[in-house]
């Protein structure tokens, strides 16, 4: 009985510690949201403000009317979106042949394109200044949208490959059998049964590239400048503007929150580049 | 004897053709940057200036960087490893250990596990500006140790910066660690378990003999990905302290960034770019190997 009793209260404090634990990684985000709707004086007051402060709107009203803030989404949104969309048609028929088919060398050239998604931008992105702008091509969504592509195409491939190789390859084989091409095999059988996987692999893409700074903060001026690179505007010779700040992080992290929920049971797969399944 | 029908393609073809659209673009890309790249860390030419100016030196920029007194690569390697452990053992320890706690049954879990996603996917360059915000002399991070020490302290300063942004890096990553041990510690096997437990093996003797060694692979493989990560990582401490103060928070890809646009010296950045590549690469291969060993092992 003595015992019963010390093992539930035993886990009764050990939920309460895996509730509080969580609830910390999730705080300094919680504080960030709430921080966009105080006034410029509860952002700094000390004891900082976890509660108790009427919200206010004001910042939002200042990133939408004065800093024309959708200008920056929109570009965000057309450089991440085609980008995401080149790449899966990039990358579909050659995580096929990865999948599917034997040939010489098939590992070494997956870790080919793997070594180069492992090339840090930062170390290429002034070699791409010069690039670009030999090629005029500085400023443009056109150049980022292209570049991307060295990072997300060897993710795309590593990351559907599982996919593929999950769905029984004696599908396609009996619709062969059936007279289909394979060709159309594919299309008929394997695409549809991979398509969540390629919805998931298609969104983690579009979250990195919606965030990725260090390129399109050295390739963009005015005319491509995208959502992460804002920050610049924030820093001020008479201070950071925090408010503004925070009601654009708070407008910025949004949509990439809601589209990782909505891919939470791919989440494991897409950080480990498909190498363990969640 | 290789005898084909004509019409019959030989069997490399389709996955030839397959790959060839993301072969050509992916190194087509790569190859370019890596070509220019190579280029600029052989000349002498200052940012800004049209690339007709560059002087070409040859491996000088390399030399200098490896051999100078002047030079602060070595100092920046320091600051480098310092941050890969500094991140890398707090969140693989906290992370494991977190993946525990969460690794019973309880109601809610599925909400937990889907709050740990939110840190890993917020914008890098916003979470650093926080990270400046909190860390600031009044800030949230001083709230907390005034209300459990009494103390508040300056993470502004040179003793400081190093670890606040490895705090930050923490709070970012470590539920990377946690997600991924947590769904591999829900797909281990039952039965070993359930033997143990009949053998008399204590909780303890279970995670040592059992848990630990099955979960190596996998710890292995985490600990391998976030280590590329780490080392790559720019935004956040570009957009926190800019490698200062000083160069207390100056790791390579920072030393990169400093040497091309603050010191204005292209050839030096550049070789550093190319020496930052070929340690990132380096290190991956001889980790990749290592987890193979102890693959075989196990």
């Amino acid at each position: 009985m003595r015992r019963n009793w010390r093992s539930l209260t035993g886990s009764r404090i050990l939920d309460l510690l895996t509730v509080f634990v969580v609830f910390a990684f999730l705080f300094p985000y919680l504080f960030m949201v709430s921080s966009a709707f105080k006034t410029r004086l509860e952002t700094f007051a000390y004891p900082p403000i976890f509660l108790g402060f009427t919200p206010t709107l004001e910042h939002f009203e200042n990133i939408f009317s004065d800093m024309n803030i959708l200008f920056y989404m929109k570009n965000s949104a057309i450089i991440a979106s085609c980008s995401t969309l080149l790449t899966i048609l990039i990358a579909i028929p050659a995580t096929y042949a990865f999948a599917r088919y034997r040939f010489r060398n098939k590992e070494g050239i997956a870790y080919g394109f793997l070594f180069l998604q492992m090339v840090p931008g930062i170390s290429i992105v002034f070699a791409l200044f010069f690039i670009a702008r030999s090629l005029g091509l500085m400023d443009t969504h056109l150049f980022l949208i292209v570049v991307y592509l060295l990072w997300n195409v060897p993710y795309a491939i590593w990351m559907m490959r599982g996919f593929v190789e999950g769905i029984p390859v004696e599908l396609e084989e009996s619709a062969m059998v059936d007279g289909a091409s394979r060709f159309k095999a594919f299309r008929l059988i394997t695409l549809p049964l991979m398509a969540g996987g390629v919805a998931a692999t298609a969104i983690l893409i579009f979250i990195g590239v919606w965030n990725e700074f260090s390129l399109a903060f050295f390739l963009t001026s005015t005319n491509a400048r995208t959502m992460p690179t804002t920050i610049a505007f924030f820093m001020t010779h008479s201070g950071i503007k925090w408010g503004p700040m925070f009601a654009t992080a708070t407008v910025g992290t949004l949509p990439v929150v809601v589209f990782a929920l909505l891919v939470r049971r791919y989440f494991i797969s897409a950080l480990t580049f498909g190498a363990v399944k969640g | 004897m290789n005898r084909q029908t004509p019409n019959q393609r030989p069997a490399w073809l389709t996955p030839a053709l397959l790959i060839l659209p993301a072969f050509v673009v992916v190194f087509a890309i790569a190859a370019y940057s890596a070509f220019s790249l190579v280029q600029l860390s052989a000349v002498k030419l200052t940012f800004g200036e049209p690339f007709r100016l560059a002087e070409p030196v040859g491996l000088d920029n390399y030399i200098w960087l490896l051999t100078n007194e002047h030079s602060t690569f070595w100092a920046t390697v320091r600051v480098t490893i310092t941050y890969l452990f500094g991140t890398l053992i707090p969140e693989l320890l906290l992370g494991f250990m977190i993946a525990l706690l969460l690794n019973r049954k309880m109601r809610g879990n599925s909400l937990f596990t889907a709050a740990l996603v939110i840190p890993i996917v917020l914008m890098p360059s916003m979470v650093g500006l926080i990270g400046r915000l909190y860390f600031s002399y009044d800030g949230l991070v001083n709230y907390f140790f005034d209300a459990l020490t009494g103390i508040r302290h300056n993470w502004y300063g040179k003793d400081l910066a190093l670890l606040a942004v490895i705090l930050v890096d923490v709070w970012e990553w470590t539920p990377f660690f946690i997600l991924i041990l947590l769904a591999g510690l829900q797909t281990l096997p039952v039965e070993p378990f359930e033997a143990a437990r009949v053998d008399g093996a204590s909780r303890w003797q279970s995670f040592r003999l059992l848990t630990l060694p099955m979960m190596l692979p996998l710890i292995l493989t985490t600990f391998i990905l976030r280590f590329m990560d780490v080392l790559r990582l720019f935004d956040v401490i570009f957009v926190m302290f800019a490698g200062g103060p000083g160069t207390t928070t100056t790791t390579l890809p920072l030393y990169v960034y400093r040497t091309t646009l603050v010191q204005r010296d292209v050839g030096r950045g550049s070789a550093a770019s190319v020496m930052l590549i070929i340690i990132i690469v380096a290190l991956t291969v001889l980790l990749i190997k290592l987890r193979e060993r102890i693959k075989f092992e196990a």
